[in-house]
């Protein structure tokens, strides 16, 4: 799969003399698990290709079980593929142990040794590999400043708090100067708060040591805010990679449609290019290169679309629906409405989400409203 | 069961109407659920202080009663002669001889049993399982025939014996000497060793293996590093069930030893069992063993408690 | 002492190729010296067991099969009556050590009180001690109380059935506590007080609530206590009279004279019965394992 060519949000500098250099290289990689008791193998990979540019914020999206994890480790070194080719700067290491990588984990359950301190964790790789005393002193130092745990050396990993033992478990990663790291759910015992302050700092960290990041997170809004690019998985398979911004707007499927955010998803028949007609009888405009006759499915986010009362001006370079609202949800800083269309069976259903600006006429349950959006934020699914 | 609970009447909590809560209340509340608890467990602390903390006062008693010239015990002109012939060369001799042999036998355990249980907890859970009951049969069999086997395979006319002669060992003689007895205790105490081995291997994290390797440890290393100080508690335990029952045996050195391989436990049993009886020496002997005891499983707890 | 508690076989599949499994040149290391230890551990059983079928009266030459030492067995007086009385024994003390047991983990677990740790040395210390020593405290502790009795009342009281049972109540008690603690410490505290909450009283809470799921541990506390009582040798042969004994003790005072081929035959059942009990305790900690 290539990128969409959207690059919405990504960084300007990781491509910025065009070809950027590649971090991370996939190719064809699968990885089957011996299935229990007889059972067929369980394809937990399959066939993913992908390039991870140097220096950025990778993130790979998916529901648990999408093979998002199997495929961290296997760039880890944790497993090894079945099939395919894992380049780290463009050096086959596909079946390497990971002792001969040079990358690091930071491990969703943190793995700190629970028998060393603070300061032997860290210490840990650079003694492996027997690097000078008085230099990994210093490095582990110096990271230990980094992650902000100055005079707590010496504890053991249970006497710190869930923050702390995440940030140890950076640290001993960084402490390496990985080429690559990687982050398995690394956020995901935190509870809410910490977890969107760790979510800033680790983007920051991320650009003060230019490290590239490799990500794994089944939370979309947390791969939404710190990603460059994010790769959405499912069932084993690449679904889609692109900036956030790429994948917010412009779901390729209906998987990641439905996964990242909220979404409407209209049933639509394709007429000639260009237009398109609701079940309900609207005529729609919408990008396609379907056959006139054949069906589409048309995504529309709820907050892309307007709320009007029917006696407002008609704005004709918009598409719209007249019908009554049947829910408010108050959401604080939204308004979420769910409004019948008037014709149709069953008629046509869509979410809208206002946001709450001084000025923005509101409307209650019953009121008869026209819902209107642009045509260029309407997406046709591939599937 | 129904005389160590009380019936549901007497039921303060549930009682109907609740009283208003208040401190005087609660704390009587809090007395009669307290006693509720000890009552419950009376019968037997009863129990166990009559057979049991009732047996070890009258031993140490008799530990520093006298022995009479008929062989009788005399309880009064109490003394610690009997404590004085712990140093006498034969008993010295006799417990040094128990410990090498329990030393010996809990180092041989373990340095079978570790790479044992380390494949047994690495294998796919279904094969494990059924390891796993393949060392429990052994675990949960009768101990003295577990060791009659031996005794069996050993003797004169046993089946290994006449191999050992059939491939040329004329003068081959295991039977009666430390070793049998060594073996005998090793093939007992095995499964004491394996199981809490195997116990901690299968819970360590495997995600701390990974962490070291990929930290750049090789595997040798991520084991010394990682995995040998981690299960260690279990190699503790382990060693602690293999050495107290070795060190106070009576009946594998009674089955499978001679003349010269007596062990504490046989000894003390020769105290109070047959013509040359002498209950306040067997008596002080069984009060150090079980001091003894104690020591290592105070140890034991300690370190447990401190890796755990 | 987890080493008493069966351990399950985790859920958790190491993968194929996982790092936590060794390299495949020490894997096949490994796989030898375990299939040595199982040779170790099973190859004299085996034999023993085979043998126990030769029909020769010397015991290592073998004169073709035969079930002549087990028809001797089942014929021989002193070794049905032995068989008896480890059976009773058995039972009974496993009976009462159960209910004892239980209590005493009960109490342990679910209450606080003063003097509590005391009892829970109490309770522990007969696991840790030595046999012998147990065994020399328990006859000390009989001759002196049958003499006190004596003078007293002027009945003479004999050692047997009666004091090996007590003997054997006295160290299962604490076997079960063990394996029943063990089991209620890791049961949901809320869910007695869900069932209070509901109306139940303790001892309807107790009976329909904690009972039920405590059951398994119980079983399995009582079935090694069936199997220490079984497999007791030194502390029956103190405790015993002239008139009865346990089968193992029959069997050890036996050895001492030497080795028969009936004592093959006996060591066989005794055996036999062994690994019946081993395969009720996994069926018990399977059904332990499915809650």
């Amino acid at each position: 799969m290539t990128d969409t060519g959207l690059t919405t949000g990504q960084r300007a500098d990781a491509s910025s003399d065009g070809t950027a250099t590649s971090a991370v290289t996939l190719q064809g990689v699968t990885k089957r698990f011996p299935g229990a008791k007889g059972a067929d193998p369980v394809v937990a990979v399959d066939g993913v290709d992908l390039e991870i540019r140097d220096g950025e914020f990778f993130s790979l999206l998916g529901p648990s079980g999408c093979g998002k994890t199997t495929t961290l480790r296997m760039i880890a070194g944790f497993e090894y593929p079945t099939a395919g080719s894992v380049q780290i700067f463009g050096e086959e290491v596909g079946l390497e142990p990971p002792n001969r990588r040079p990358v690091n984990t930071v491990f969703q359950s943190y793995a700190l040794f629970p028998h060393m301190t603070v300061e032997e964790n860290v210490g840990f790789g650079l003694q492996m590999k027997k690097v000078d005393r008085d230099e990994a002193a210093r490095r582990v130092a110096d990271v230990i400043d980094l992650v902000q745990l100055q005079g707590r050396e010496s504890r053991k990993p249970k006497q710190l708090s869930g923050g702390q033992q995440q940030r140890v478990a950076l640290a001993r990663a960084l402490v390496n100067h990985p080429k690559v790291l990687l982050l398995d759910e690394p956020l995901g015992a935190l509870d809410l708060k910490l977890r969107q302050a760790m979510q800033v700092e680790l983007k920051q960290l991320q650009e003060r040591v230019g490290i590239t990041f490799v990500y794994v997170t089944h939370d979309q809004e947390e791969a939404l805010t710190m990603s460059d690019r994010i790769a959405v998985m499912d069932g084993g398979k690449l679904l889609q990679v692109g900036g956030p911004g790429a994948i917010y707007d412009r779901p390729r499927t209906r998987f990641v449609a439905d996964f990242i955010g909220d979404t409407n998803l209209l049933r639509a028949t394709a007429e000639d290019p260009g237009s398109a007609r609701l079940p309900d009888g609207t005529a729609i405009r919408l990008e396609h290169h379907a056959a006139p006759g054949s069906d589409l499915m048309v995504a529309i986010r709820p907050e892309h679309v307007g709320l009007r009362a029917t006696d407002a001006d008609r704005d004709l370079t918009l598409d719209a629906i007249d019908g009554e609202v049947a829910l408010v949800t108050f959401l604080g800083n939204a308004t979420l409405y769910e409004v019948v269309g008037d014709r149709g069976d069953p008629p046509t259903r869509v979410r809208i989400r206002q946001g709450n600006a001084p000025g923005v006429q509101h409307f209650g349950v019953g009121d008869r409203v026209r819902v209107r959006w642009a045509p260029s934020s309407a997406t046709v699914l591939e599937d | 069961m129904s005389t160590t609970v009380p019936p549901p009447e007497v039921d303060p909590d549930l009682a109907d109407p609740a009283p208003p809560p208040g401190p005087g209340l609660e704390r009587a509340a809090e007395k009669a659920e307290s006693r509720r608890g000890f009552l419950v467990g009376l019968p037997s602390y009863a129990y166990l202080i009559l057979f049991f903390a009732l047996p070890l006062l009258i031993v140490v008693i008799y530990s520093f009663a006298t022995r009479s010239i008929r062989g009788r015990t005399v309880l009064g002109g109490w003394n610690l002669d009997s404590y004085g012939r712990l140093l006498d060369d034969l008993v010295l001799d006799i417990a040094w001889r128990s410990l090498w042999i329990a030393v010996l036998t809990t180092v041989v355990c373990l340095v079978v049993s570790y790479p044992f249980a380390y494949y047994l907890a690495t294998r796919p859970a279904r094969i494990r399982g059924v390891l796993l009951v393949l060392v429990m049969i052994p675990f949960w069999s009768n101990l003295l025939v577990r060791t009659y086997a031996w005794r069996f395979l050993l003797s004169s006319d046993g089946p290994f014996t006449s191999f050992l002669v059939a491939i040329g060992f004329e003068d081959a003689q295991l039977l009666f000497t430390p070793t049998a007895v060594m073996i005998g205790l090793v093939y007992g105490y095995l499964p004491f060793m394996i199981l809490p081995l195997y116990a901690t291997i299968e819970r360590l994290d495997h995600s701390l293996v990974e962490a070291a390797r990929d930290l750049y440890a090789t595997g040798w290393q991520a084991f010394w590093k990682v995995t040998w100080p981690l299960t260690r508690p279990g190699v503790i335990a382990g060693s602690i069930l293999v050495f107290i029952p070795s060190f106070g045996a009576y009946v594998t050195p009674e089955i499978l030893g001679g003349r010269g391989s007596t062990m504490l436990g046989s000894y003390i049993a020769r105290q109070f069992i047959g013509t040359a009886s002498d209950w306040p020496f067997g008596s002080a002997l069984s009060v150090t063993i079980l001091l003894v005891m104690m020591v290592a499983a105070t140890a034991y707890f300690r370190s447990g408690g401190k890796n755990l | 002492m987890s080493a008493l508690e069966m351990p399950s076989s985790g859920t958790e599949e190491v993968a194929e190729d996982s790092l936590a499994r060794p390299q495949r040149s020490v894997d096949r290391l490994l796989a030898g010296n375990a299939w040595l230890v199982f040779a170790f551990l099973y190859l004299p059983i085996l034999v023993l067991a085979v043998y126990s079928f030769n029909d020769n009266d010397r015991v290592g030459v073998w004169g073709g099969a035969s079930t002549r030492w087990y028809g001797e067995m089942f014929t021989n007086a002193r070794v049905m009556d032995a068989l008896w009385t480890s059976i009773t024994v058995a039972v009974v003390s496993t009976v009462i050590a159960t209910v004892l047991g239980t209590a005493a983990a009960l109490s342990m677990e679910r209450y606080r009180y003063r003097g509590q740790r005391t009892f829970d040395g109490l309770l522990y210390l007969p696991v840790i001690i030595p046999d012998i020593t147990m065994a020399v405290m328990l006859l000390l502790f009989f001759v002196q109380a049958f003499d006190l009795i004596f003078v007293a009342t002027g009945v003479q009281l004999s050692r047997g059935v009666g004091t090996i049972t007590l003997a054997h109540v006295a160290f299962n008690i604490s076997f079960v506590a063990l394996v029943v603690r063990a089991r209620l410490s890791g049961l949901d505290g809320a869910l007695e007080e869900a069932a209070a909450d509901l109306y139940a009283s303790r001892w309807q809470a107790f009976r329909r609530v904690t009972l039920p799921l405590i059951a398994p541990g119980v079983a399995g506390g009582a079935l090694l206590a069936l199997t220490l009582s079984l497999d007791d040798v030194v502390i029956a042969e103190f405790v015993s009279g002239a008139g009865s004994t346990t089968l193992p003790v029959y069997v050890f005072g036996a050895l001492r004279r030497g080795v028969t081929p009936l004592i093959n035959a006996v060591s066989v059942l005794m055996l036999g019965g062994s690994i019946l009990l081993v395969l009720l305790s996994l069926m018990v900690s399977r059904r332990r394992d499915q809650q």
